[in-house]
């Protein structure tokens, strides 16, 4: 439905030698050869109009000894993304061309692809390691790569069941057993060699300077990774002159654990649980891209009601999650929780629903390749219709008043953060951001997927792109998502839920696919390649968290150090997805 | 005189009678029955403290739709003696960059400077600490004790983050005593005293200081709020930004006294807004200027509704950031604070002949006069300012199209 279909240009005429087509079966795109990529990359985005990079992720194929990466990209006018990718060959050093100087949104996922499976990009301005330490020896998401307590390449794990007993291989693994680290180095007594120079290597801007006969100097202050308003273990570094704010620089990984690892020893459906843990107030929304993704390779039909319980969950999930954003940028202003229980009150009853259907609050664990994985009863049909058209219009309005009618609040928004549309579309900001800047762009409506384009309603754009349009534009997307509920609720119909039998083995034919949803972060995408074996060759994810943070140095420069918390606020990341 | 006008009187007439018979000298039995006193005025007020941590919870929770403490005791009013316990268990830490004697001095100070407070708080006709001639200057300058204590915590703890606290803490210090010293000014001119004794007895006879000038209370209130540095001027403590700004390296009992002096100094200046403002220990119940118990009940009953009322400020209002905090101060309050002043002094002395109920009447209506017309210049500014903020941006508009 949304396969990338072949452009007007074909990119393989128009540079002959330069360009193949990609002609594996199942996949599709463009080959780009590797010298020529920026040029022609620069042709994609200025003659073509794909002017915002979405996914860059690199893939391993061990056995045709080759590395691969793969962008997508797409245009903020509308439509499907293109894809096309770039090859080079499996022998260190793996030298790929960065895309840095077409899409500056580039720069955090060539440094993932480079942190996980060391590919140097040539050109890129910061080539670090972003999620793994610094000490880290080795690049973990090679194919050949083996993870602590290693055991098979594929989940089930067969030491699990001894004759048909539980049994958990850490207790028997003892530590250190396959742990490898640079020769020489022992884990429990490295520090750092120059640990100023490792932890703000990149703060170039630090100086000193006499003014008026008085020595002033810049302070470092470490924001993060255990602060209140950094929203989990995420660290931003700040050279602070005075109050002001002279650079800043994410630093994160505290939180990684390799999901993507994970998600190729596991089974297709093992991943869906583990979807839930990326952004944990969205566990609705989150398996939804991945399910898109896999039934696009398999081919599946989604039964209508389906379709419906789809949407319907998703745009409650979008409701409760702006809801927790307002009480927590309120809490980031300094108002003590306040706000933040009121928001709580309405986000408790969505999470009710949740339980009721899915049988859990926050992991729900809901979707299924081909639907979902139970019916909604009469009860909680009733729950929802009762929330959706009486209690959430109203209570969202008096929210509404409440905070945005407040002098300081107002005083603390307006002009903070400003980021051009032109710079949020080079940096791939996606999401209600990227709206609030004046780019309308949504993908329900620019790429539409489920049934999305059955409904009646619109995409809310503001113009200003400073934190209080970012606030507003929130609060009219919680109106729109009531539209959309209000709309489901009265054409949904009675039917299966899931299409075929629940297996808990899929055969996934050979191919890539790469879904994408607008999640109430932004864009969601899982890029997945499928050998046809019972687990993913490839399980990436691109976040939004992830992404957008690539333009929060750019809108923090020159704020106070106040303003950082609420722009990061209003970045709207969350850890679990942003460190994976 | 009998025990319901004057028990301290009473009490003393009767230690001093007890002492002489023991045989000491009536000069030695005068300072040992000061000192009784002052313990028990201390331990009276922290008392009330140990209180105050049950009614902050209480009512906060109240405001977030929420039970707050219900197991220790009925309503849980005992929850504030677990608290205590755990606060004292805990491990006692001095950082190991830390100036040794200032980190340990300041949570001493920080209580310190709000008990030396208690010292002219006249609770009743017959029961206070002092009738200090300067009683004002005192408060504020007992006030600047307390800034001080904040400012060696932070600069003591070797932090950045309570350095930060630490530097706003002075900004915040040195624009916000200029209108409460101000807003002081007003009741001292009225009254004719800077006692703080001779301001209470004065609105006794002359009638409510806050119907006389409502706005100058309400300069008080919001420059109080400020030097308590209480949301929304929390940015000395600023948890959202610096964590917890200058007390982030305390633990255990001496962020306790940090915390409980926060909490009373909070409810000794809504103490003062009644005291100087809402007549003293004589109202709301008249028998205050008769009968100390319930004078005491007065002045505690006022600061108890003062108290709330800055909780509900803290719990409702966003922080406003430093530079707006100053700008406030330094073109907002200090030439309103000067600009009052002046009409006050100007009205009071041409209406004070006038018999009572003209001279109050007129005084409110002055101050009602003086509000309206600050609020129409202040809209009329910033519709000036949002005007010129608009123009380039139609002006472009205008270019682009």
């Amino acid at each position: 439905m949304t396969t990338p279909v072949v452009e007007a240009i074909n990119l393989a005429e128009k540079f002959p030698g330069k360009v193949t087509a990609d002609a594996r079966p199942g996949y599709s795109g463009w080959i780009i050869s590797k010298e020529n990529l920026v040029e022609v990359a620069t042709f994609i985005r200025d003659e073509m109009g794909y002017d915002a990079l979405t996914n860059l992720c690199a893939i391993d194929y061990l056995e045709q000894k080759m590395m691969e990466v793969t962008y997508q990209v797409f245009k903020t006018t509308g439509g499907p993304v293109l894809t096309f990718k770039a090859q080079a060959e499996r022998v260190d050093p793996i030298e790929i061309p960065s895309v840095v100087s077409v899409w500056p949104g580039a720069e955090l996922q060539e440094r993932e692809a480079y942190d996980l499976y060391g590919i140097r990009f040539v050109g890129h301005p910061d080539l670090r390691r972003i999620l793994m330490w610094e000490g880290f020896d080795g690049y973990p998401m090679r194919r050949d790569w083996k993870e602590a307590f290693y055991e098979e390449d594929a989940k089930p794990l067969k030491s699990r069941w001894p004759e048909g007993k539980h049994k958990l291989a850490e207790t028997r693994a003892t530590f250190g057993d396959n742990v490898a680290f640079k020769p020489g180095f022992d884990p429990d007594k490295w520090i750092p060699s120059d640990p100023e120079e490792l932890l703000y290597a990149t703060l170039k801007n630090y100086k000193s300077e006499v003014k008026d006969g008085i020595k002033t100097d810049h302070v470092v202050v470490n924001m993060g990774p255990q602060h209140p308003s950094t929203h989990g273990v995420f660290r931003a570094v700040a050279v602070l002159d005075g109050e002001i704010v002279v650079s800043i620089k994410p630093v994160m990984g505290y939180l990684h654990r390799n999901h993507e690892k994970i998600g190729e020893r596991n089974t297709w459906l093992q991943n869906i649980p583990y979807t839930d843990r990326l952004d944990y107030f969205n566990s609705m929304y989150n398996a939804w891209s991945y399910a898109l993704a896999v039934e696009k390779m398999m081919g599946i039909t989604v039964p209508e009601r389906a379709e419906y319980i789809r949407v319907i969950m998703g745009e409650l999930s979008r409701i409760q999650n702006h809801l927790i954003l307002f009480g927590m940028l309120w809490n980031d202003l300094g108002s003590y929780f306040t706000p933040a229980l009121y928001a709580f009150e309405e986000r408790e009853l969505i999470l009710d629903i949740f339980e009721a259907v899915s049988g859990s609050r926050m992991m729900c664990n809901y979707y299924r390749f081909g639907g979902v994985v139970r019916d909604i009863d009469e009860a909680s049909m009733k729950k929802i219709k009762e929330l959706v058209f009486d209690r959430l219009p109203g209570k969202i309005e008096e929210i509404d008043r409440l905070l945005s009618e407040n002098e300081i609040f107002v005083s603390r928004m307006k002009g903070v953060g400003y980021l051009s549309p032109e710079d949020s579309i080079a940096y791939s900001v996606t999401g209600p951001n990227l709206r609030a800047a004046g780019v309308p762009y949504d993908i329900r409506r620019a790429d539409p997927y489920g049934i999305y384009d059955r409904f009646e309603f619109d995409i809310p754009v503001r113009h200003n792109s400073d934190l209080l349009d970012r606030y507003h534009l929130r609060m009219d997307e919680i109106h729109q998502s009531l539209r959309i509920l209000q709309q489901a609720l009265k054409q949904i119909t009675e039917g299966p839920v899931l299409a075929g039998k629940p297996q808990y083995t899929h055969r996934v034919p050979v191919g890539e696919a790469y879904g994408r949803v607008e999640a109430p972060k932004g864009e969601l995408g899982y890029y997945v390649v499928s050998n046809g074996k019972g687990n993913p060759y490839r399980y990436h994810i691109r976040t939004p968290s992830f992404v957008n943070i690539t333009s929060m140095e750019k809108m923090c420069v020159g704020t106070k150090i106040a303003d950082f918390v609420a722009i990061l606020g209003m970045v709207d990341i969350v850890l679990g997805e942003l460190d994976r | 005189m009998n025990f319901w006008t004057d028990p301290i009187k009473l009490a003393f007439d009767g230690l001093m009678g007890l002492f002489s018979s023991w045989g000491m000298a009536a000069d030695a039995a005068a300072v040992v029955i000061n000192l009784l006193g002052i313990v028990g005025l201390i331990s009276a007020v922290m008392v009330l403290d140990i209180l105050l941590v049950w009614v902050e919870r209480k009512v906060v929770a109240r405001f977030q739709d929420r039970l707050g403490p219900n197991r220790v005791g009925p309503w849980g009013i005992l929850q504030p003696f677990p608290d205590i316990i755990k606060l004292i268990l805990k491990e006692d830490i001095t950082p190991a960059g830390a100036d040794k004697v200032a980190f340990n001095l300041a949570p001493i100070l920080s209580l310190g400077s709000v008990l030396f407070l208690w010292a002219v708080v006249p609770l009743a006709a017959t029961i206070y600490g002092v009738d200090l001639n300067v009683g004002l200057l005192y408060l504020v300058a007992a006030g600047a004790v307390g800034t001080l204590s904040i400012i060696m915590a932070g600069w003591s703890s070797n932090n950045k983050y309570a350095l930060v606290g630490a530097y706003r803490m002075v900004a915040n210090m040195i624009s916000y005593e200029i209108p409460m010293v101000v807003a002081l000014l007003i009741p001292t001119m009225l009254a004719g005293t800077m006692s703080i004794k001779g301001i209470s007895d004065f609105q006794l006879e002359h009638g409510l200081f806050f119907f006389l000038t409502p706005l100058g209370a309400l300069l008080f209130l919001i420059s109080a709020i400020a030097e308590l540095g209480r949301s929304p001027f929390d940015l000395n403590e600023g948890e959202s930004e610096i964590v917890a700004g200058f007390h982030i390296e305390y633990s255990g009992m001496k962020f306790g006294l940090f915390y409980a002096g926060e909490l009373l100094h909070a409810f000794t200046f809504g103490a003062f807004v009644g005291v100087l403002f809402f007549g003293g220990y004589a109202f709301p119940l008249p028998w205050g200027a008769t009968n100390a118990f319930v004078a005491v009940f007065n002045v505690l009953f006022k600061g108890m509704v003062f108290y709330w009322v800055i909780m509900w400020v803290k719990y409702t209002v966003p922080r406003i950031r430093i530079d707006h905090m100053l700008a406030f101060n330094w073109k907002f309050l200090v030439p309103v604070s000067f600009t009052l002043l002046m009409v006050t002094a100007i009205f009071h002395s041409l209406l004070k002949d006038t018999g009572f109920w003209p001279y109050t009447l007129g005084m409110f209506l002055v101050n009602l006069i003086f509000g309206w017309l600050l609020l129409e210049m202040l809209r009329s500014r910033g519709r000036a300012e949002r005007e010129q903020a608009e123009a380039p941006s139609t002006a472009a508009q205008a270019a682009h199209h």
